[in-house]
């Protein structure tokens, strides 16, 4: 009965969404308003389910003064200040209610710039990691390094100015034998996708249920 | 250690270095240097200015701030040749943080010291108009000017909320929020991020779903661009147009191919292209921040091509490549 009645909710979930999709009638447009209507309720519960069970794993990492347990704190505090300041404490920075308020504050100033930052990090690495990986070692590994060097430079100013050819063959390179060999990768993935969803859908993959799947 | 063996064995410290250094540099000494267009741009920006005040096109705002330098200038392009053309815009942000994203292009394009600026008229405030039935925007502006308003120096123009775009954010699973898109804006968005009824907007009055919307532009920092394909181009035949990284444009090729997307602007160069667009057409002012961040990229990327060669010279020079063979590996 346990595993019976969610594999049966995922049948009859996922066929109907399948065929309310080909109907365009009155009935199929009310049977998927009335799903989708569900689904942001399910998300409500889970998002209590996931920040409960956060809570209770950092929380349990303070108590017991776990390896890094200070890190918890940065979790913790976020978790639940940000809300806070959003919602029950809209305050601002003279302590007032206009704009701007010390959530938006601490959002554009401490979320944007930590992401930024991470994100641009990745130049630093690329720059060495291309310096020490990219080497001409075989006929294979000449194409792509030649094909990156084009591209790159294809894709900015300074490229233009070194020859016109420069951008025209970067484009080239995107617009053809890139095109075709991501066309058939994602034709891989979609035809691997369809295969998994209708073995979920059927009941044939109940790993998503926990255990082994028997 | 012979040279080639020391030029090898580089620190990598001088690597980052050199990265840091002609990261900075060019935003001081503004190079300039030219930008060409391509198709894939251009024909978003073709697409966008065919459009006037009875169509209506969707931004959504699908990228954190990992990846703003590059989705932010290209949202922020599309949102003012928008509101050049009085083309209405319905914002959305598929994650919260994609939210908070959405508030930050409004920021700038309404803030005073943005060149080009547009003065923003929020929804409270020209609701006796809107009471009055002045919801045309030539009608609207006039209406609103005579009420004794006048434009800032150096804005553009007015926008008023709820005619001229509607701040709609973040919304919960977003992949069935498009869908529930196609049938009604107003039941996935009773309000909109700043809690107005969106009921009584004009723009939404004029435009109840997506089927009466003619072009979603999805500025992406990941795959969720694809939602508005399956979802939006797929069941309805609404135009796509994406803004995407440039790691990421490398991908989507296939989908400017088939005809599924109109068009795509890639990492910092597309957004850099829409805005060379939009100032020589004078749309703007002058370009923005895209086309200054081109000098960097070309910068950082002459010197990575740069270390390729030198790591290569001093592989094949110093002979490491007959040692690596002799190893059994390559």
């Amino acid at each position: 009965m346990k595993r019976t009645v969610p594999l049966m909710i995922v049948m009859v979930g996922g066929i109907l969404m399948i065929l309310q999709y080909f109907i365009p009638h009155q009935i199929s447009q009310t049977v998927f308003a009335y799903y989708t209507d569900w689904t942001p309720i399910i998300v409500a519960f889970a998002l209590v389910l996931g920040v409960g069970s956060l809570t209770r794993i950092h929380s349990h990492k303070i108590r017991r003064k776990a390896k890094n347990w200070q890190y918890s704190y940065a979790v913790l505090i976020p978790l639940f200040g940000m809300p806070v300041l959003a919602h029950i404490w809209p305050v601002s920075l003279s302590g007032g209610m206009e704009s701007p308020s010390i959530f938006h504050f601490t959002f554009m100033h401490v979320q944007v710039s930590i992401q930024a930052t991470m994100f641009s990090l990745l130049a630093f690495y690329i720059a060495s990691a291309a310096f020490r990986a990219f080497r001409a070692k075989s006929a294979l590994a000449t194409v792509l390094l030649l094909s990156a060097v084009v591209v790159m430079l294809g894709q900015v100013p300074i490229g233009e100015l070194l020859g016109r050819w420069l951008p025209e063959t970067g484009l080239w390179i995107l617009r053809y034998p890139n095109l075709a060999a991501k066309r058939a990768i994602m034709l891989g993935v979609g035809f691997g996708m369809l295969a998994t969803n209708l073995k979920i859908i059927f009941g044939v993959e109940r790993n998503w249920l926990g255990g082994t799947g028997k | 250690m012979n040279i080639w063996g020391k030029m090898l064995n580089i620190d990598r410290r001088w690597i980052f270095l050199g990265i840091g250094v002609v990261s900075i540099v060019p935003f001081f000494i503004n190079f300039g240097m030219p930008v060409r267009t391509t198709r894939e741009v251009e024909s978003i920006y073709e697409y966008v200015d065919e459009l006037g005040s009875d169509n209506a096109i969707f931004i959504s705002f699908d990228f954190a701030p990992g990846t703003q330098a590059e989705n932010m200038p290209m949202s922020v392009a599309v949102m003012r040749h928008a509101f050049y053309n009085d083309v209405p815009v319905f914002m959305t942000a598929n994650y919260p943080l994609h939210h908070g994203m959405m508030l930050a292009a409004m920021d700038y394009v309404f803030n005073p010291t943005t060149e080009g600026f547009y003065e923003d008229v929020d929804f409270e405030d020209w609701r006796e108009l809107r009471e009055a039935g002045v919801t045309a925007k030539d009608e609207l502006v006039e209406a609103w000017e005579n009420q004794g308003n006048q434009l800032p120096d150096g804005a553009t123009g007015w926008v008023f909320e709820g005619r001229d775009y509607a701040a709609l954010g973040y919304a919960p699973v977003f992949s069935l929020v498009i869908l529930g898109l196609t049938v009604s804006i107003e039941t996935q968005y009773p309000v909109d991020a700043h809690g107005n009824s969106t009921g009584e907007m004009p723009m939404l009055q004029e435009h109840k779903s997506l089927r009466e919307v003619d072009l979603a532009l999805t500025s992406s920092g990941s795959g969720a661009c694809v939602w508005w394909v399956t979802f939006a181009r797929e069941k309805i035949g609404l135009p796509i147009a994406f803004g995407l990284t440039a790691v990421m444009a490398t991908d989507y090729f296939p989908y400017l191919q088939s005809g599924q997307v109109i068009g795509q602007m890639g990492g910092l160069r597309g957004a850099a292209e829409y805005e060379v667009l939009l100032a020589e057409n004078g749309i703007t002012p002058s370009t923005d921040k895209a086309f200054v961040g081109m000098d960097v990229q070309s910068a950082a990327h002459l010197l990575i091509i740069l270390l390729i060669v030198m790591g290569n010279i001093a592989f094949f020079a110093g002979g490491f490549h007959k040692k690596t063979l002799l190893k059994g590996g390559r």
